[in-house]
């Protein structure tokens, strides 16, 4: 994070969906400020609520999902207030692309890939014809795929995995975004491929001084690309730090067990933590402190009440009642103050 | 692509000849009356022998089957025995054909006209009112017994705008009614298709990245859910075609209209055993046929498939 410029700041965002005439809330009062240039990675587990919280960034919510009441404040304009079709046509693609999770249903299977891209190109660049082609050959060399020009006339399932992935890379950057999502831009992807798409996203980033905000519940992912690392759980962001302030000095009792949970290299013999029971039905109204109830050291206020932002440095904050001065000493367990620095 | 084209030839033609092997197969198992006509009950034993025995049939089965071979492959499908004695199978096609391929091109016509645009309306209409009423024609249509509304139309629809209650060559106005009864079925089963292709379509990966890369919603229908919900459609069309010529056998007799429908099961009935082989031959080879022109069609469509 090299400056303090605010690109995108989102203010006790609650998301609710409709699901088989319950009501659902996805997203618990959030608030985040994305700053400009800076990389931002959202952890979380499956069913935290991260995909759902960027995708509102976007307009992309499911039909039965809705924003219920909070702001998303980008260049003056509230997003959270969007109704209709046309306001998001003015952000999505030109100010906030996306890169999904699975380039194999990604792409349209009917359509060669040339095209794909071109869409984007003339949307978003205003080109035409064969000026539009040349661009969308730049692009597609930009994101590593070799004999752009054989390629551009070939479809989907010509591709492997990996250079699916960079297609739809080259199809977000053709929009000239400011801030590029990615939702799980490597689960998808062999271990080998993943690196590679990774390292094709920082140098992009660089390039075209993208603001990036990473989804993932990978921690591997989010040492290799993040500034800042935001870690959700049951649809509200507990802590938010630099990455060495998350890594190395963690205070939420559920980022020190998503911490634990991660294989080290070098220490055998160790069973692996896992952390215990589920994350709390979001159908329910959640009281008090949402990990309470899989925590094994946790407070009786944690059940009670829900515990607000507690400020270690400027750029730090957790919401845990660990962090009063009444509560008692509670020590993060040693796997985490033996994790190795350097190793991240 | 060629070469896929060429295989799928290949592998139609191989399938032909097997099924005009088994249909002349059959066709020796069932009564030989049904070579002789009215006469059979006059003739004694030796005088039906001679009268086999002219016709080839009672040549070895490999030298029956050989000149079969030869006299298709001349065009020539052989004489009708009892439903029009002595004449060849060919012009009795040939005067019916006509009739049951205008009101069933007419009539897909018609049900793709109305059937396609009524299931994309459908599907961009999910759970509306469109989607409702649409959804209930396409129960109506296939809960009730064809039978019933055919007849409902005819008698009442002709009786409210005074026209004819039977086809009249010279009258246009009488080709309307069965036309448009014949197109009902279709309608609802192309709406129902296209419906469902299209909201499979909409619900999928492909589409929400072209939405968040800032496609409208006209554009992301037009240039990619609609095609690709029509390509699974596309297989069946080139059949669909081909098999307007058998005619409707219910619309037909209402309506008195001399084409196909109904011919092949009055053959059977009166054991014209003839007539009955090249029927069932020329069905089977549009079946064939259709199925080949759908997978070229579909070739073309959709690019995956020259590689499985």
């Amino acid at each position: 994070m090299n400056n303090n410029k605010k690109i995108l700041s989102v203010e006790d965002l609650v998301i609710k969906f409709r699901l088989r005439g319950n009501i659902l809330t996805a997203i618990r009062g959030v608030n985040l400020d994305i700053f400009e240039g800076e990389s931002l990675a959202i952890v979380g587990e499956s069913g935290s609520g991260k995909s759902v919280f960027t995708k509102s960034f976007m307009g992309l919510l499911d039909k039965n999902g809705w924003i219920d009441s909070g702001n998303i404040i980008y260049k003056n304009n509230n997003l959270a207030k969007f109704s209709t079709e046309d306001q998001w046509l003015k952000i999505r693609g030109k100010e906030i692309a996306m890169v999904f999770q699975d380039p194999m249903t990604a792409l349209n299977p009917l359509k060669t890939i040339g095209k794909q891209v071109k869409e984007s190109v003339e949307l978003h660049q205003g080109l035409k014809g064969k000026d539009a082609k040349d661009q969308v050959i730049r692009i597609l060399e930009d994101v590593g795929i070799s004999h752009p020009e054989k390629r551009y006339n070939q479809y989907a399932h010509e591709f492997s995995g990996g250079m699916r992935q960079r297609v739809v890379i080259a199809i977000a950057i053709a929009c000239r975004p400011n801030i590029l999502i990615c939702d799980e831009p490597t689960t998808a992807l062999d271990v080998t491929i993943q690196a590679q798409i990774l390292k094709l996203l920082k140098d992009l980033k660089r390039k075209y001084s993208l603001t990036t905000i990473y989804i993932t519940h990978d921690l591997g992912v989010v040492a290799n690309v993040a500034d800042r690392i935001a870690v959700m759980y049951a649809g509200d962001i507990i802590e938010v730090g630099l990455s060495e302030e998350v890594f190395y000095n963690p205070q939420h009792p559920y980022t020190w067990a998503l911490l634990s949970s991660l294989p080290q290299l070098g220490t055998k013999g160790e069973p692996l933590y896992s952390i215990k029971g589920t994350p709390p039905n979001l159908f329910n109204k959640i009281k008090g402190d949402a990990f309470a109830p899989r925590n094994p050291k946790a407070l009786e206020i944690d059940f009670i009440e829900k515990p607000p932002y507690f400020e270690i440095t400027p750029t730090h904050k957790v919401k845990t009642w660990l962090l009063d001065p009444r509560a008692p000493k509670v020590e993060p367990p040693k796997s985490i103050k033996n994790m190795g620095r350097g190793k991240l | 692509m060629l070469s896929y084209i060429l295989k799928r030839l290949i592998q139609s033609i191989f399938t032909l000849i097997i099924i005009i092997t088994i249909v002349f197969a059959l066709m020796r198992l069932m009564p030989e009356e049904g070579y002789f006509g009215d006469g059979y009950e006059k003739l004694d034993h030796f005088q039906r022998e001679a009268i086999l025995e002219s016709m080839g049939l009672r040549d070895p089965l490999h030298k029956q089957l050989l000149d079969f071979y030869k006299q298709l492959l001349k065009g020539d499908l052989g004489k009708s025995i009892i439903y029009r004695p002595k004449v060849d199978i060919s012009i009795i096609l040939k005067d019916k054909i006509p009739y049951s391929l205008q009101f069933g091109l007419g009539a897909m016509g018609l049900s793709l006209a109305v059937g396609l645009p009524l299931g994309i309306l459908m599907a961009l209409n999910n759970k509306g009112l469109w989607d409702k009423l649409g959804t209930a024609y396409i129960v109506i249509i296939n809960a009730v017994p064809a039978a019933i509304y055919y007849l409902f139309l005819q008698v009442y629809v002709t009786g409210i705008l005074k026209i004819p209650m039977l086809y009249s060559e010279y009258n246009p106005i009488s080709w309307i009614l069965p036309t448009v009864s014949m197109s009902l079925g279709g309608m609802a089963s192309y709406a129902m298709w296209m419906r469902r292709y299209m909201v499979d379509e909409m619900n999928k990966d492909y589409v929400k990245l072209a939405r968040a890369k800032g496609l409208n919603n006209n554009k992301i229908m037009v240039h990619h859910v609609l095609r690709n919900a029509f390509v699974p459609m596309a297989q069946y069309l080139p059949s669909a075609i081909l098999f307007t010529i058998a005619g409707s056998i219910y619309i037909e007799s209402l309506y008195s209209i001399p084409g196909m429908g109904g011919l092949l099961v009055t053959a059977i009935q009166r054991q014209d055993n003839t007539l009955v082989q090249a029927l069932v031959l020329i069905y089977s080879s549009i079946g064939i046929i259709g199925l080949f022109l759908g997978d070229i069609f579909m070739a073309i469509l959709d690019p995956r498939i020259k590689l499985s």
